[in-house]
């Protein structure tokens, strides 16, 4: 998706009409990225909203030539952290940053035949996984398709960082999808 | 092996390179099985999660607060405005209902034809497999939205394959399933408008055929047979059961 650049407005029926048109094809990527976050539909259905609220709130403020759904994402990701569940994620959050060489993901043709195996179940557990900071970056990428830089401004790190992540996750992911399909753990999963 | 431009790979799979440096680096792949493999395993992995991690749509009540949220307050004039429409929209339907003559929605006809030019065609379907785990990644990248496929074991129907479709100038799949003797299409669509997230199966004969209609985890859903509605009705009823979010 194209990046949205959004002229000020400063009558507010307008401003709102502006943000609402802007803000609701949003809707379900934030959405989805709250469900991920919170692990509760409820909590996410709150924070969406909320994130709304406090993006309406700032939209006068708004810089001209932001990304609009990198800062709508930012916000989003802003207030989760500061809720409770966001503050207990924090805590178990594991940093560990590699450079981006060292974690490319090896090129053996046999794990290839087994992620075209994973269904949508088992690559969901292998997102679900994943520490806070590896998989916030791999749904921003997959799910929303940002660019590098539309993710380093909605999550407030460097590119170089994003891209050292977003290696990190996706060479978990495959690790848990060749782990789980070549024999350790088949018992709960199909085929 | 340990091609020194391995580390691009990543770049490349996410479109992060410039133009020529793409050129280039796509020029490279033709002679590099190194790197090509490992474009190849990132761009079906970089799929595999594009789908996997779509996992929830926002319900309805949220689009309906949001909506709330960013209109200004009705005053008073406007609120007994609001409570006369649904009244002016009963009268309004009951009139049109009495006066026009019965027409066959334009994407039932749509839906009926598509079905007997499948059958009537020497290529049905684009994609020829009885499993779903096949036909169902098919559609990646073909139609703008995921939908899941409800599995056959122990049931008398059989998954023939799918195509992928326009109808009333949208894009949707379409999957061929034999029922019986009799072919069965089920045609999915991203669903038009807001509507109920999920709502049963209601049938229309209208056409000599029985076509089904009915929406699922924000997806519209089709169903037209020649079959009889009893063996269809189960086929749809697995279909929402399996998209139901």
């Amino acid at each position: 998706m194209a990046a949205a650049v959004i002229p000020r407005g400063n009558v507010s029926g307008l401003e709102n009409n502006e943000f609402e048109k802007l803000a609701v094809p949003l809707l379900d990527g934030l959405y989805n990225f709250a469900c991920w976050l919170c692990g509760d539909r409820d909590e996410a259905r709150d924070l969406v909203q909320e994130t709304l609220l406090k993006a309406l709130r700032a939209f006068s403020s708004f810089r001209q030539g932001t990304n609009f759904r990198a800062w709508m994402f930012r916000i989003l990701r802003n207030t989760f952290l500061t809720s409770r569940t966001g503050l207990e994620r924090r805590n178990t959050q594991q940093e560990d940053e590699q450079t981006f060489a060292e974690a490319a993901v090896s090129a053996e043709t046999p794990e290839l035949a087994l992620i075209r195996r994973a269904d949508t179940e088992l690559v969901q557990a292998a997102i679900a996984q994943l520490a806070p900071a590896w998989q916030e970056v791999v749904l921003l990428a997959e799910v929303e398709e940002m660019k590098y830089k539309e993710i380093a401004e909605a999550l407030d790190v460097p590119i170089g960082t994003v891209m050292s992540r977003l290696a990190r996750a996706r060479q978990q992911i495959k690790a848990y999808i060749v782990a789980t399909l070549s024999e350790k753990k088949v018992v709960g999963i199909k085929r | 092996m340990n091609c020194e431009q391995r580390e691009k790979t990543a770049l490349y799979v996410d479109g992060e390179m410039e133009a020529a440096a793409q050129q280039a680096f796509a020029g490279h792949l033709e002679s590099c099985a190194e790197c090509s493999a490992s474009v190849l395993e990132q761009q079906e992995l970089k799929k595999a999660v594009r789908v996997a991690g779509k996992k929830f749509s926002a319900p309805p009540e949220l689009y309906a607060a949001v909506h709330r949220e960013l209109r200004p307050k009705a005053s008073g004039r406007s609120l007994w405005r609001w409570a006369m429409a649904p009244l002016a929209v009963l009268v309004l339907s009951l009139v049109t209902y009495l006066v026009l003559p019965r027409r066959v929605d334009p994407m039932m006809s749509g839906l009926v034809n598509q079905h007997l030019t499948t059958l009537a065609s020497s290529n049905p379907v684009d994609i020829a497999d009885s499993n779903l785990h096949v036909v169902k990644p098919w559609f990646q990248g073909r139609v703008p939205f995921t939908f899941n496929m409800p599995e056959l074991a122990g049931t008398s129907f059989k998954l023939i394959g799918g195509k992928q479709v326009f109808v009333n100038q949208r894009p949707g799949a379409q999957l061929l399933y034999l029922a019986g003797q009799h072919k069965v299409s089920i045609f999915i669509f991203q669903a038009a408008d807001r509507g109920p997230e999920t709502r049963s199966p209601s049938w229309n004969h209208d056409l000599s055929f029985t076509v089904g209609s009915w929406t699922a985890g924000g997806r519209e859903c089709y169903l037209v047979t020649d079959g009889n509605q009893n063996e269809a009705g189960k086929l749809a009823t697995m279909f929402q059961e399996a998209n139901r979010s």
